[in-house]
């Protein structure tokens, strides 16, 4: 297990690795020039060819790129992301100021989507091709199927500009999150209420639900009791990929509903050309998806031993 | 099969009633003096000497020595007067008289010489012309000081005027802190909004609300809602959170004020003056004979902009004499082609084996809108035969290839004011400036002689210099001017007196008052 942990571990740095060399060269090989923002940006239009060249010099901009990563890497690990373009703040700074809005963001829309997603999927597993089940499946494909931006604008118009229940925009109090999260939650709910519904489905025609029934047990008591801890592995495993893919449902989130996040900073850093802020923020989500991935793969070993065995040729 | 029940159906409408009628929460109460103004990006820490912060939040805090009025006038700042020697080589101000920073620092000659020191004859700064020029400071009295020059500067006044570093910093200000003799004081700033108190001690007239919070909104349309959910006074501007011109049409129609008033910014299709398509006048000239101006202001911008044919709009100072605006004319555009060689009609051109086929580079990051209107301007010229290629490519690359003058045909805009004329002539039209990313919009060694001599004319015989300059860009067809977009805000009902600020880089608040 120890072994098989750890094995899990390196190749997980080993892919941080990979995804961070990639991002680098992909950053890099983007049109535009690192020293003539940063000269734009210390002299505005006195920036000349004699202050960029001197600025990528004293950057080591002309030195070969994997050298150039290797520096880049060994300032990372440091904690040293560089200095934000755009804001001229170092990135660490930024991180520490909207990683938390960013994780309360994807916290409560993960939560929702839990929630959401085993109500409607056992509620539809309870209905069983009834009137409630196709109601369900309707609104999950609705769910599955609509862009988060128009969902966002449709939530606002309806529930603050109409209502006025909650604000349009910003942070102030538990309400302003709401619409946030309803509108993060809803892909990875309707996505993942259908792993539930369909592997609930799958399982409740298994002996040991057949046995259940011929025991006098209710299909709800079935259904919560037998299948539910079985569907347990599939369904965690699908919400570890749709909680990583949060983070991209962020970028727009946050931005519509002016939250100042790790989202929402990467959409302006790529707007300005912040190559040092877009390359930060890229490590960032390479970290939280490897992380996540990691952790689902870990809990679904401890809870299922057959993933614990050693794999026989 | 889902059954509704008159019960359920009864009780469903019930609940949706009561939902419905439940109080609104008063997200736009407890405001009453506070304006709330959206901005696109946070402000920053307002540092005059670097170029993050957003322009457009300097003039709530600093004041100049000259103020920008409307159409380019000079309203007294921090100077009461001044006094341009006639050999242009030094000028003269008399400093207004009991002012102090909002830390209380007072601001008099000393503090006004250790500001224009910070920039003047430093060379990241040598594009503004006076700190270029600049010579020395010499302090005449407490409230008195020349500037000298080592050269005239027929644009100084106006360059006094400008966003940063004009402005003025206490000299007591630790690393960070903005603190100036403007009517706000910054309260707190952050990523997401920056709060500003009213400054008692303000020396003009103070406004008549006792905070002002600029709230970082990135979003358009998240702006516009937020505007009629009442979480928003006042968007728009296009320095400070630009509105577009269909959204200000809908909010129109929802019950908030639209102020529309012409603007200082031409919008221009530039040709590459190193393509030799576009080295070919004729083709210039059909290029600039064939586009609908009208129709691109009345359909693309919804009325929101004046077609022009002119390098700037009247609302900038020496801005030359105005052009009439030509009806398309397909037949004239033919014709151009025609006498230029070239053999064809609707269906086509061709001159020496070539056919006249054109590059059009487009970025809607760069400048939003641009797709629709490239659009249109290729349907407008396939009817005169010349077919046009829009490539479409993202802020980096337009950054990268408009300096290298590679495309057949692009957007530019001109600075707008203050910074126009002289700016967009100094940088736009000259081979030897160094322009970065901006590009230029059109270099010819003629033209770099009329614009050298223009800006370097003062006095009376000024307006003849520039108007040298615009004649030859016009008979040259050098570039061809579309429309001037015109300066969009949206105000929420409760927002009364608004008016807006004479350039765009400025905040709106003066005389506003709220209800």
């Amino acid at each position: 297990m120890q072994r098989m942990f750890m094995r899990r571990v390196g190749l997980a740095l080993l892919l941080m690795l990979a995804a961070t060399a990639l991002t680098f060269w992909l950053v890099t090989a983007a049109p535009g020039n690192v020293a003539a923002l940063i000269a734009e940006r210390a002299a505005g239009a006195g920036a000349d060819g004699e202050m960029i060249a001197k600025i990528a010099d004293d950057l080591g901009l002309n030195d070969p790129l994997p050298l150039r990563y290797a520096r880049w890497l060994g300032d990372a690990l440091t904690g040293d992301f560089g200095i934000s373009l755009r804001t001229g703040k170092p990135m660490a700074e930024e991180f520490g100021e909207r990683i938390p809005m960013t994780l309360a963001l994807l916290t409560g829309g993960g939560v929702l989507a839990l929630v959401l997603s085993l109500a409607m999927g056992i509620a539809g597993a309870a209905s069983n091709g009834g009137g409630i089940d196709r109601v369900l499946h309707g609104m999950a494909l609705v769910g599955a199927s609509t862009p988060n931006f128009f969902v966002a604008a449709m939530l606002v118009i309806v529930f603050s500009v109409w209502l006025g229940w909650v604000p349009t925009f910003g942070v102030s109090g538990l309400t302003s999150w709401l619409l946030p999260w309803i509108t993060i939650a809803l892909f990875p709910a309707s996505v993942l209420a259908r792993v539930v519904r369909v592997n609930l489905q799958d399982t409740m025609s298994r002996p040991f639900a057949t046995t259940g029934f011929a025991k006098g047990l209710t299909r709800g008591a079935v259904l919560l009791r037998e299948a539910l801890p079985n569907i347990a592995i599939p369904y965690m495993t699908t919400f570890g990929a749709q909680f990583t893919l949060m983070i991209i449902g962020a970028i727009v989130v946050e931005r519509v509903f002016g939250l100042n996040g790790v989202g929402a900073f990467f959409i302006e850093a790529i707007r300005f050309r912040d190559f040092i802020g877009m390359q930060a923020t890229l490590t960032l989500f390479v970290v939280f998806f490897v992380s996540i991935n990691l952790i689902v793969d870990l809990l679904a070993m401890l809870a299922d031993p057959r993933l614990r065995r050693p794999r026989k040729a | 099969m889902l059954k509704l029940d008159r019960r359920s159906f009864l009780a469903t409408t019930a609940g949706l009633s009561f939902l419905s009628v439940l109080p609104r929460v008063a997200f736009a109460n407890g405001h009453a003096d506070t304006l709330r103004v959206a901005i696109s990006g946070e402000t920053g820490d307002l540092d005059l000497l670097q170029n993050v912060s957003t322009l457009s939040s300097y003039s709530a805090v600093f004041d100049a020595l000259i103020h920008y009025g409307p159409g380019g006038t000079l309203e007294p700042g921090l100077a009461t007067a001044w006094t341009v020697a006639e050999d242009g080589l030094s000028i003269s101000f008399d400093l207004r008289e009991g002012v102090s920073f909002s830390d209380g620092t007072p601001f008099d000659a000393t503090a006004a010489e250790w500001n224009l020191k910070r920039w003047m004859g430093v060379a990241d700064f040598s594009w503004i012309g006076i700190a270029d020029a600049y010579e020395s400071i010499v302090i005449d009295a407490p409230n008195k000081i020349t500037l000298k020059l080592k050269r005239p500067v027929p644009a100084a006044l106006l360059e006094l005027t400008i966003v940063r570093p004009v402005r003025f910093l206490s000299p007591s200000a630790a690393a960070g802190q903005p603190i100036g003799t403007g009517p706000w004081i910054v309260e707190s700033y952050s990523s997401t909004e920056t709060v500003l108190v009213r400054n008692d001690a303000y020396w003009g007239e103070k406004p008549t609300f006792a905070r002002l919070e600029l709230k970082v909104v990135p979003d358009e349309l998240a702006r516009a809602n937020a505007l009629r959910a009442g979480e928003l006074d006042v968007i728009g501007g296009d320095w400070v959170a630009a509105l577009s011109p269909r959204r200000a049409q809908a909010l129109a129609s929802e019950g908030m004020t639209i102020v529309a008033e012409p603007g200082t910014a031409t919008t221009i299709l530039g040709f590459s003056p190193n393509s030799p398509m576009m080295q070919d006048k004729a083709v210039r000239d059909a290029i600039f004979l064939g586009i609908d101006r009208t129709a691109v202001a009345t359909v693309l911008f919804e009325g929101f902009a004046d077609p022009t044919v002119d390098i700037f709009p009247a609302t900038v100072p020496t801005a030359g004499s105005r052009t009439p605006v030509p009806a398309r004319d397909i037949a004239a555009a033919q014709a151009a082609l025609t006498a230029g060689g070239w053999a064809g009609d609707a269906s086509g051109w061709t001159k020496d084996g070539a056919t006249l086929e054109i590059a059009f580079l487009v970025s809607e990051e760069s400048f939003p809108g641009s797709r629709r209107i490239a659009e249109m301007i290729q349907g407008m010229l396939m009817e005169v035969g010349v077919k046009t290629n829009i490539e479409t490519v993202d802020n980096a690359t337009m950054h990268d290839r408009r300096p290298k003058f590679d495309y057949d045909l692009t957007f530019f805009g001109t600075y707008g004011a203050p910074y126009d004329p002289h700016g967009s002539l100094g940088a736009s039209f000259v081979t030897a400036s160094d322009t970065g990313p901006d590009g230029k919009i059109y270099v010819h060694p003629d033209l770099d002689v009329l614009v050298a001599t223009a800006l370097e004319t003062g006095g009376d015989a000024r307006e003849g210099a520039m108007q040298a300059v615009y004649d030859w860009l016009r008979d040259n067809t050098a570039a061809c001017p579309l429309v001037v977009t015109q300066r969009l805000w949206a105000v929420h009902p409760r927002v009364a007196g608004f008016t807006l600020p004479a350039t765009d880089y400025d905040l709106p608040f003066k005389g506003i008052t709220l209800g």
